[in-house]
């Protein structure tokens, strides 16, 4: 049986090893987007209070700061310890908690690119500060933000390989296997593995690029 | 007598890092009076216009709308009864005109959609602006994000309308269609305080003229008698300058 035999035969498992990456994906970039906007929206407009700003600095700056792989290590063995967590979990956990790091700079700064005479307008209209940022400021922070956030997308598909080390079975793994079990054939099991994350990554940049055409505002960006 | 007056500001004062920019200013404005703050840069006239609605928050003095003294507690509801005009514009700009003109109405008044829509177009079409309902603030002129901006502020049927420097961010021909619509709002009896360099509009439409200086009110009257007579010698000199440049 030679390796495109294989390849077919095993087709599903790196199918569903794809759907366990989609997944993971899809959890921890829920996950950073509640979180990081939390974040972000507290670090601009909560109290400024050093008890409220500090622990979100240090958070952001912690989890920006540690690689994802050493991340990875200490919430599926340090957690693992204490409680029983499966290594999918795990990597949610980890890999979320660290979107949530750099999801939050990426509002931030949108949120900090809309002009301030925007907010001070709404404000003297009677908006309240909610009301403002509700319906005048976060529409346009997220059309400055949905490039940036691109590349958080786009980081995310490419690092949910990662899981691979605490033995999640998504697909790195699922073509480790193959590999393992027909003895050689690396450049072709990855070769068909890397087009997979290519074309779930170009798939899901296209969605992003679409709406963001979609949202322009007419004589401002395009 | 305070019973009549829409706008009743006393004893103003407001400091940045020491530096008294108010030095404790009143001025009263009646139901239909159009005052225009005039004097140099730096004179304080922006800080008090803002003070007004508390943009910038006084550090002493009073402000009463219609008789209701403006706090802290009160300053969404008393400042949706104040439209503002910004010197550039702060149109939103994600929305469209009639959007731009409609939101407050119905998220700040609570009114709903079908008559802030109707009310969003007769406003429109006073500031000559009723084709463009549909445009999208950056596709607009100047002058015509100015007049949007105007209508705007009226659509929310504000006691006053306070407008700062409105024109000072436009080309000359820009700036007289917004002036022509600012002098007619004073002819229809709209209340306002508009701080601006346009002499032009100053002497037509304006009841009274307040020349500030140095955080103070240096003289006050009918800009007839501030134009032919005035008291000051600094106020003279004042208008002697924008007669020759403006």
């Amino acid at each position: 049986m030679d390796i495109y035999d294989v390849l077919i035969r095993d087709f599903p498992f790196l199918l569903k090893g794809l759907g366990v990456a989609i997944v993971l994906l899809a959890a921890l970039l829920v996950i950073g987007f509640v979180l990081g906007m939390s974040i972000c929206l507290l670090q601009l407009y909560g109290p400024k209070t050093r008890l409220l700003q500090w622990p979100l600095l240090l958070y952001e700056r912690v989890f920006r700061g540690v690689p994802i792989i050493i991340m990875l290590f200490i919430f599926y063995y340090g957690i693992s310890g204490v409680y029983d967590i499966s290594a999918f979990a795990a990597a949610i956990l980890a890999m979320g908690l660290r979107s949530a790091a750099y999801q939050s700079q990426i509002f931030r700064s949108a949120f900090q690119s809309v002009p301030a005479g925007q907010m001070m307008a709404a404000r003297a209209m009677g908006m309240s500060k909610a009301k403002a940022i509700r319906h005048i400021i976060f529409p346009q922070a997220a059309r400055h933000a949905i490039g940036p956030w691109t590349n958080e997308f786009s980081s995310e598909i490419k690092e949910t390989s990662l899981a691979y080390v605490i033995g999640v079975v998504e697909l790195t793994r699922q073509a480790h296997y193959i590999i393992t079990s027909t003895q050689g054939n690396v450049l072709i099991v990855f070769a068909v593995v890397a087009l997979l994350y290519f074309v779930l990554n170009r798939a899901g940049n296209s969605l992003l690029y679409a709406y963001e055409r979609k949202l322009a505002v007419p004589g401002f960006e395009k | 007598m305070t019973d009549d007056l829409i706008l009743d500001v006393q004893g103003v004062t407001k400091s940045y890092d020491g530096l008294e920019v108010l030095k404790g200013i009143g001025f009263g404005l009646r139901k239909g009076e159009t005052k225009v703050l005039i004097g140099p840069s730096g004179s304080g006239k922006s800080t008090l216009l803002r003070c007004i609605n508390y943009l910038t928050r006084p550090d002493a003095g009073r402000i009463f709308l219609s008789g209701e003294e403006v706090r802290e507690g009160n300053i969404d509801a008393m400042r949706a009864r104040m439209g503002f005009v910004f010197q550039d514009f702060n149109l939103f700009s994600h929305l469209t005109v009639l959007d731009n003109v409609r939101i407050c109405q119905i998220k700040v008044s609570g009114i709903d959609r079908e008559t802030a829509t109707q009310r969003a177009q007769q406003e429109l079409a006073r500031v000559g602006l009723g084709d463009k309902a549909a445009a999208y603030p950056a596709e607009l002129s100047g002058g015509q994000q100015q007049r949007v901006s105007i209508a705007r502020a009226l659509a929310m049927d504000p006691d006053v309308l306070l407008f700062d420097e409105p024109t000072s961010a436009l080309d000359p021909e820009l700036t007289n269609e917004v002036i022509r619509v600012m002098q007619q709002l004073a002819r229809d009896g709209m209340t306002m305080v508009v701080v601006t360099h346009e002499m032009s509009f100053a002497r037509q439409a304006a009841d009274e003229l307040i020349f500030m200086e140095n955080g103070h009110i240096v003289e006050q009257g009918p800009p007839g008698n501030l134009f032919s007579h005035a008291a000051s010698e600094r106020t003279r000199a004042f208008l002697n300058v924008i007669a020759e440049h403006g």
